[in-house]
């Protein structure tokens, strides 16, 4: 398990090597100076040379990147071209939000989207199947930005239960239950085709025969198994809802990282991109990697050694 | 007994005085307190005055900050900070007289030498200053005649100099803090304003208290501490959820109503939406003259005379603006309104005339020439508003049988695609406070770097605008802004289409707030029922 868990982290070296690599060139090929986003129409050539030798824009690429790396490693992400504050902090002060976010809707996916998997999987109703089927298609097609709205207008304006924006609580349904419906989707048709052909084994089968009630059979030895491929789409749906939470943020005026990437983009803020962009490949390796532990737990014949 | 009446008299009227007192002082109290939270579109990069480059920073200064004269709300000087000024007769010294009793929302006095301390941190290349630098940049010296007057001294006569001192971003910086401070400062600074920043939360509100030391301020509102204790900026970049949260009432202020929100909230009840029309022309068609066709002038007055303003404002902005005849609009200082005369206006059987005289022939209803069709492409930006105007200008050039092919690029990109000239034509608009803009737009010294975006390299347009900016007798300014108005009219630089209005929503719980000409919210009289 340790040995693993190295393995797994030195492979995450040349990942994050790779991310920052890709968020530094990105960057910088946009089209757009931030030194004369910066220094307003009004600024003098000189004045433009100046802060950009200040800022060190002015020297080559590679040295601007090994720059970065370096300064990086000792948790320097530089300082914000738009607003002079260090990027981490400026991280820091929004990451509680978006982990709040993220964290809260996976949670609601997961359960909702493996709830009515299985029921579509165990159901013997061709309405109730198709129904929840129905849902699924309508939860993946419809965009987050329009379903968002839907709810604020419905929840906030017309029934009044949920604000508009807000911290705690209440402020947190509409968004997590936004930015969840299409991954619950997802992971609705995903946990159903699983569960239908895990219950088509020989293993359930005997179980079956040797007298295992019905629910027992279905939670314990079809879901159970069903899970891994689940699991690894639960994996991969926790990077679209980092996309998401881009879109949802906005809607909801959550001060999160991925409205703050969408200002850092558009003010080409070249260090704060790098710093979300670095941040946000480093935590999808994290929870990647958590998942492949999980498949060790799930299933004892995947070995983590 | 006479002397007991004199006495009664004078019991009476303590009374009757004491009375009062109590009435006003308690009617004072019964407005001082509530919170009003405004929905803003955009976080500041920075709260410093001096440091900012953003719009709505400017707007929030205006809350936190005072600078040494402003604007009344008829859009005349009136103290601020200075209670009289004087200019030399050559216009290169200006006297200012502070108002006594002023205090930075720390507690220390305002001084002449805090306020020459202010400007010079601004004029510091240290400072790396955006927008207050070059406000100030005619200055060359300032000299602290008496704690409370300042003498500052021109390089040159430089008439804008009085309105860029009414900027905000031209408030008065507590420079002592600003060095104790550091960094901080731009999260938390230290001015004069009727309120002060309490709490920055990172991406989600900007948290103000009131002064109650506050008795300086200008003399349209009352004397005295602002009524409201604490105004709330709220950042909510998606205008449907501000107008979502004004209508569930967690905002009472929407500093910018989207325009196809403003009939829909004009109809609701418990909301008052004022209008103002926007400080700059909304929308024009500009040409690279540069680059064919456009640089053929018969082109540019042709295209003038093809399109309908009038049924641009009517289909993109649903009826909320007005059609664009020069290149200042009616709410900025400086406009000629004989313009509206002078101008082209919309007549397609003469913008064909113009084009055929100009040797291009219509064949298959398009002109063409040698060969040609006449066509260009028009860059745009992603703006629903400049978005639906393209496609209607579009139909009403082919109208006339010229095409026009629409290109879209994000806002930034497009700026560096036309100051590359790359463009043949560009939507654009811009809003700014003074006539000054005539510079930044069209001198020469603005070209390729600057917004010249025309391209335009004209020694008379250069002298005029030289003319605009150091004559100190207004009426001789009005008369060069004239001649700068037609000079770009006559050159068909632009094709102006529209000046928008735009819209503050508030909420009838916040009582007599003010639209200020100026764009934005007055709150110093402003109190929650």
């Amino acid at each position: 398990m340790v040995q693993f868990l190295l393995k797994r982290l030195l492979a995450a070296i040349p990942v994050a090597l790779g991310v920052s690599i890709l968020a530094f060139s990105m960057s910088h090929l946009t089209p757009g100076d931030p030194v004369t986003i910066m220094l307003g129409a009004r600024a003098t050539a000189s004045d433009i040379a100046r802060l950009r030798h200040e800022l060190g824009l002015d020297q080559p690429l590679p040295v601007q990147y090994w720059n970065y790396l370096t300064n990086a490693l000792h948790g320097d992400l530089g300082t914000s071209i738009r607003s002079g504050q260090p990027v981490t902090k400026e991280i820091a002060a929004r990451i509680g939000s978006t982990a709040e976010l993220t964290g809260a809707a996976m949670l609601i996916a997961i359960l909702v989207g493996v709830t009515l998997g299985t029921l579509a999987a165990v159901s013997r109703s061709a309405i109730a199947e198709t129904i929840i089927m129905a849902f699924a298609l309508v939860g993946i097609s419809m965009p987050t930005f329009w379903s968002g709205l839907l709810f604020i207008m419905l929840f906030s304006l017309t029934l009044r239960w949920l604000p508009v924006t807000g911290p705690g609580v209440a402020g947190l349904v509409l968004p997590a239950v936004t930015l969840a419906l299409p991954a619950a989707a997802v992971l609705a048709r995903m946990t159903r085709s699983s569960l239908l052909e895990v219950l088509g084994q020989d293993y359930i089968r005997t179980a079956r025969s040797k007298g295992v009630t019905s629910a027992s059979v279905t939670l314990k030895h079809g879901l159970r198994n069903a899970f891994i491929p689940v699991l690894t789409i639960v994996g991969l749906q926790f990077g679209g809802l980092m996309a998401g939470s881009v879109i949802v943020e906005s809607v909801f005026a959550r001060p999160g990282i991925g409205r703050f990437a969408v200002d850092a983009i558009l003010a080409r803020d070249f260090p704060q991109i790098q710093g979300i962009v670095l941040l946000a490949g480093l935590v999808y390796v994290a929870i990647n990697t958590i998942i492949d532990l999980l498949y060790g737990l799930l299933d004892p014949r995947i070995q983590v050694a | 007994m006479t002397r007991f009446r004199t006495r009664l008299r004078t019991y009476f009227g303590v009374l009757a005085i004491t009375l009062i007192a109590l009435g006003a002082a308690s009617a004072w109290a019964q407005k001082v307190g509530g919170t009003v939270t405004m929905a803003v579109t955009e976080e500041p990069d920075t709260l410093d005055p001096q440091k900012t480059a953003t719009a709505i920073t400017g707007t929030i200064l205006r809350y936190i900050g005072d600078t040494l004269v402003t604007k009344d709300l008829n859009g005349q000087y009136t103290p601020g900070l200075a209670q009289s000024w004087s200019a030399s007769s050559d216009g290169l010294t200006w006297t200012f007289k502070l108002k006594p009793g002023i205090k930075f929302q720390d507690g220390t006095p305002v001084d002449a030498a805090a306020v020459k301390a202010s400007f010079e941190r601004a004029l510091s290349p240290d400072t790396k200053s955006p927008i207050a630098g070059s406000l100030f940049a005619a200055i060359s010296d300032i000299k602290v005649i008496d704690p409370l007057t300042l003498a500052i001294t021109l390089s040159k006569p430089f008439s804008v100099f009085l309105d860029n001192l009414t900027d905000p971003r031209a408030a008065i910086v507590d420079v002592a803090a600003a060095k104790a401070e550091g960094d901080q400062f731009g999260r938390k600074p230290i001015l004069t304003g009727p309120w002060m920043v309490s709490e920055w939360r990172s991406g989600d509100r900007i948290i103000l208290k009131r002064n109650p030391e506050y008795d300086w301020g200008p003399s349209y509102a009352h004397q005295g501490a602002p009524y409201i204790d604490s105004l709330v900026f709220r950042i909510m970049p998606e205008s449907a959820t501000q107008v979502a949260a004004f209508e569930a009432g967690e905002v009472q202020v929407l500093s910018t109503v989207p325009p196809a929100n403003v009939q829909q909230l004009q109809g609701e009840s418990g909301v008052t939406l004022d209008k103002f029309l926007r400080k700059g022309v909304g929308l024009f068609m500009e040409f690279n003259i540069t680059k064919a066709p456009f640089n053929d002038i018969h082109v540019r007055e042709a295209l003038n005379y093809a399109v309908n303003k009038q049924a641009v404002v009517q289909v993109a902005l649903k009826g909320l603006g007005v059609p664009a005849y020069g290149i200042l609009p009616p709410s900025i200082w400086g406009y000629w309104d004989g313009i509206q005369q002078y101008a082209p206006h919309y007549d397609p059987e003469k913008a064909k005339s113009i084009l055929e005289q100009d040797g291009w022939t219509m064949q298959n209803g398009k002109f063409m020439k040698g060969g040609q069709p006449l066509s260009f492409t028009l860059y745009t930006a992603p703006i629903d508003t400049w978005t639906a105007s393209a496609q209607v200008v579009q139909s009403m050039l082919k109208d006339v049988g010229v095409t026009m092919n629409i290109q879209t690029f994000e806002f930034g990109t497009l700026l560096s695609k036309l100051k590359a000239a790359e463009d043949q034509a560009h939507f654009m608009g811009y809003t700014y406070t003074s006539p000054d803009i005539v510079y930044l737009w069209f001198d020469s010294a603005n070209n390729t770097t600057g917004l010249d975006l025309s391209h335009i390299v004209s020694p008379e347009l250069d002298s005029l605008i030289a003319q605009s900016r150091t004559e100190t007798d207004n009426a001789a300014r009005l008369d060069t802004y004239k001649r700068i108005q037609q000079f770009v009219s006559d050159q068909a630089l632009w094709v102006p289409i529209w000046t928008n209005y735009n819209y503050i929503g508030v909420r009838d719980s916040v009582v007599d707030a003010k639209v200020h000409p100026e764009g934005y919210l007055s709150l110093l009289d402003a109190y929650v029922k």
